[in-house]
């Protein structure tokens, strides 16, 4: 097997591994796996189209409203999620209203771009040789934002007083809000930055994979099942689970054919869901 | 229920019935505008809807168990129908009959690979398994006619021309209403207790002898069965069969009519699907709109109307169930025979042989030996976190033990929790397990349900060994119901009575399952003088009739004088052992409770 492949594996599962981190990141302090995250993803590939691609922006202006529009996504988001999960009683307000809200999202996007599908020039047009394996800078790009992101939150979480909040929101929220913790706040926040992260790596790998505006549910299964592989709510899960589809999708699809990719991934989780119920590095999850 | 409101009940009820006979009438009513067909196809596909959303109001609503992969079971359902009567030439009302059969066993194949997960893991399989069941349908080559799907689909009978499609279309209107029937006679059978038990608390149901897995297999079984006949009539309606049908899209009118409805009420998804069948036609042609109003409606109801249509109404002051008047003698009618069959006194049930328990370094339990005998209070008291708390849940396999074993009348007690329950050993938490939005009568009537010797289809024809079984455990729960005075409170909803009648009610739930020992664990906490003397004088008749009654209490005047032998506990070691008096008198005991004082030898 060409090592080809392997680099080719890395960098989709450096994408879905950033996928499932922003997941992580919504999922620490709210308990809730949100399925309208993936639309963040064809946010940042649908800006990133409009103006780098249509409009021809200069990076960093691009980046900047990428950024604003992401929080702003954000901010929405978690309205059209928390709002409902507070007021239904509902065990399972949460998903209906995280569907809603990628449905809505979704339709929105199909709206606006009809017949489109995101695609653009790579933002540094240049490649690097491994041992004759090519790996563009704009892949090279998306592995070491992984590595960032992953690294970023992990020392987020251990070292500020902010991290050590969101832990114990996560234990309890109602004992947080007593003991002085703004939680509310800090779950705008989570949603906030959970869809900032997405929509960068939305922005950052369209050019090489091409986007269709609907896909955010695809975006959203992959980041789930990586998620769920490493166990829900362990960044190390999520990046363990990320790499581990992203290259099983590229080795198969290379041995086997493009569609066998997709069923392999799901194959193993059913298979990993039965043999270790809560993923690799995931602890048990209660009702909510 | 008071008189005042029979009246808005007969209007709910006069008007479902003329919602029905609309229904059956439509086909008339419609035959001069300009295109019937069109609007025959478009409440038909509203049926199938609806029967969907009935079916996926059991598995999530009532069994609270989180299915993503409805749309997908709709699929399997409609492929059935597809492979079975176009292309195997069967019968249409067999294949129909097939797609249901199919569709359960789909089901419960799923759920059998993931009894393990729990929750939110089990909607992730679910998903899983639905994209898993696109694709292989996608790629299934000429079996299921890959990305195009299979056509030809029709009606049963209307190629003969033995039936029109106004024909079928009443067929399908019945068989919406014979759903709605299964669903209500389900949920108000033992099967649908079980069902609401294993949704509020799994740990509780397993405490009454009810079997998680085995359960919620069936629960997802007949969701399936129900999602596969919606699926069969569906590609009936729309004529042909394709992957897409699948896509979790087509499912976001469920969600909505299911929340719009209200989740776990039995009219919710009949009223949300029409309601949103209503909007989806006014909003036709509009096209990639649907998707924002649909999904903006689902969120709106979720903040305006949480509980939904129905829920709401259940829970306003007209809805919701009250307590009934009491005719004097009433109590008369129901008799109980509390005695235990086939023990006798002094016998020993159960038996703990050097049970040890440990929890990493902690040594919860370190080496117990105790004896449970036949018509026997026995009270087991220790200071906190002396290990009493642990010691039940390891007599009764809710802990695996470390070391020692569990003897249970006479032989090694089984493995599982649920198991030993059900071999009588039934225990009551130490916080209020009740079913909290199910009824105090269904309360009581979740614990017999052992002693009810029907099936699922006996519950859903309500056959005559149904019906004899169900009039049997009611006039039953109602005498245990009076022997703790709580003689009519059984509409009212487990968690709207006191803190104190709960746990009486715990205590006459625990009984229902007939024990021969029952474990109460602190059952006088936070009772009133009253309520502490309705619990003494039914404890006393239980053991009367030849329970054991193990009594774990803080309260040591109450325990003093039940028990006739106490257990003293410390560190996970017992301390003492012997009749209250002996004891009381005990130098070890008194040193574990108050210290080793002077002032404690001056209270002994």
């Amino acid at each position: 097997m060409s090592l080809q492949i392997w680099i080719d594996g890395l960098f989709a599962g450096s994408v879905f591994a950033i996928i499932a981190l922003s997941m992580t990141i919504v999922y620490q302090p709210t308990r809730i796996m949100n399925f309208a995250q993936g639309e963040g993803f064809i946010l940042g590939a649908a800006l990133g189209y409009q103006m780098v691609g249509v409009w021809k922006w200069p990076l960093i202006q691009s980046l900047a409203v990428l950024i604003i529009a992401a929080a702003l996504m954000g901010f929405i988001m978690e309205r059209m999620v928390m709002l409902p999960v507070q007021l239904s009683g509902s065990k399972f307000a949460w998903i209906i209203a995280t569907l809603a809200a990628a449905m809505i999202f979704q339709s929105a996007f199909n709206i606006k771009y009809v017949n489109v599908t995101f695609s653009y020039f790579d933002i540094i047009e240049k490649d690097i040789s491994i041992f004759g394996a090519k790996l563009s800078i704009q892949k090279l790009l998306v592995i070491l934002m992984m590595i960032a992101v992953f690294i970023i939150n992990d020392q987020f979480l251990k070292r500020t007083l902010w991290g050590r909040s969101i832990r114990a929101i996560a234990h309890n929220p109602d004992t947080s809000t007593i003991l002085g913790i703004p939680t509310k706040p800090v779950i705008k926040l989570a949603f906030i930055t959970g869809t900032v992260v997405i929509a960068l790596v939305g922005f950052l790998a369209t050019p090489v994979i091409i986007v269709a505006p609907a896909a955010g549910l695809f975006f959203t299964i992959q980041g789930f099942t990586a998620a769920i592989i490493g166990g829900v709510g362990s960044p190390k899960g999520a990046v363990v689970g990320g790499l581990m589809i992203g290259i099983l999708d590229s080795v198969v699809r290379s041995w086997l054919g493009g569609t066998w990719g997709l069923f392999s991934t799901f194959f193993v989780l059913a298979i990993i869901l039965i043999l270790k119920p809560n993923g690799f590095f995931g602890k048990r999850v209660e009702g909510r | 229920m008071i008189s005042t409101f029979k009246g808005l009940n007969r209007v709910l009820i006069t008007g479902s019935l003329l919602a029905i006979a609309l229904l059956y009438y439509f086909p008339v009513l419609i035959k001069s505008s300009n295109n019937p067909s069109f609007y025959l196809q478009v409440v038909s596909v509203a049926v199938c809807s609806a029967i969907l959303t009935i079916s996926l109001n059991i598995c999530m609503g009532y069994g609270g168990l989180l299915s993503l992969m409805h749309t997908g079971m709709q699929m399997v359902g409609g492929y059935a129908i597809a492979i079975l009567a176009v292309k195997q030439g069967w019968n249409g009302w067999l294949a129909l009959v097939a797609a249901a059969v199919i569709g359960a066993i789909f089901a419960i194949l799923v759920i059998l690979i993931s009894l393990r997960a729990t929750y939110l893991y089990f909607g992730m399989i679910t998903l899983a398994v639905n994209l898993i069941a696109m694709e292989a349908i996608r790629h299934g080559g000429e079996f299921t006619g890959g990305y195009n799907g299979l056509f030809g689909v029709f009606a049963p009978g209307i190629p003969s021309g033995m039936m029109s499609a106004e024909g079928f279309y009443r067929v399908m209107i019945t068989i919406l209403i014979l759903a709605y029937v299964v669903q209500r006679n389900l949920i108000f059978s033992g099967f649908g207790r079980n069902t609401m038990a294993l949704r509020e608390s799994s740990e509780t149901a397993t405490a009454l002898g009810i079997s998680p897995n085995m359960h919620r297999v069936k629960v997802f079984g007949v969701s399936g069965a129900l999602a596969g006949l919606a699926g069969g009539l569906l590609s009936i309606q729309i004529g042909y069969a394709v992957a897409d049908i699948g896509d979790l899209n087509n499912g976001l009118i469920f969600f909505v009519g299911l929340f719009l409805g209200g989740v776990g009420t039995l009219a919710g998804p009949v009223l949300g699907v029409a309601l949103v069948a209503v909007i989806d036609f006014m909003i036709r042609g509009t096209g990639q709109y649907r998707t924002l109003v649909l999904g903006s409606i689902l969120l709106l109801t979720m903040i305006i109307l949480p509980r939904g249509i129905v829920g709401t109404y259940r829970a306003s002051r007209y809805g919701s169930p009250r307590s009934r008047e009491v005719m004097p003698g009433e109590a008369d009618n129901y008799h109980l025979d509390i005695a235990v069959k086939n023990v006798k006194k002094g016998e020993v049930l159960l038996q703990a042989n050097d049970v040890v328990k440990h929890f990493g370094g902690v040594h919860a339990v370190d080496g117990i030996s105790v004896q449970f005998r036949a018509g026997e209070v026995h009270g087991i008291i220790g200071p906190n976190g002396s290990g009493k708390s642990t010691l039940i849940s390891a007599l009764t396999r809710y802990h695996e033990l470390t070391s020692g074993s569990v003897t249970l009348l006479g032989a090694e007690a089984d493995k599982k929790p649920y198991k030993v329950a059900r071999n009588g050993v039934t225990r009551v938490f130490q916080i209020p397990h009740l079913f909290e939005r199910v009824s105090v009568l269904d309360n009581v009537l979740t614990g017999m349900y052992r002693r009810d010797n029907y099936n699922i289809f006996d519950a859903i024809f309500r056959t005559p060994r149904y019906r004899k079984a169900n009039s049997r455990s009611v006039a039953e729960a109602k005498a245990l119901l009076s022997l703790a005075g709580m003689l009519g409170m059984e509409e009212l909803a487990a968690g709207s009575i006191s803190h104190g009648q709960k746990r009486l009610l715990e205590v006459i739930r625990a009984v229902a399952t007939e024990p021969k020992i029952l474990i109460l664990d602190e059952p006088a906490t936070g009772l009133t003088q009253d309520e502490m003397h309705s619990l003494t004088s039914l404890i006393r008749t239980l053991a009367a009739g030849g329970m054991c009654v193990v009594l774990i209490e803080h309260n040591v005047a109450f325990l003093m004088d039940l028990a006739d032998i106490v257990t003293v506990i410390q560190s996970g070691k017992v301390i003492a052992e012997g009749t209250p008096q002996e004891v009381q008198k005990n130098e070890r005991v008194l040193e574990a409770y108050l210290g080793n004082t002077d002032f404690s030898k001056e209270l002994a």
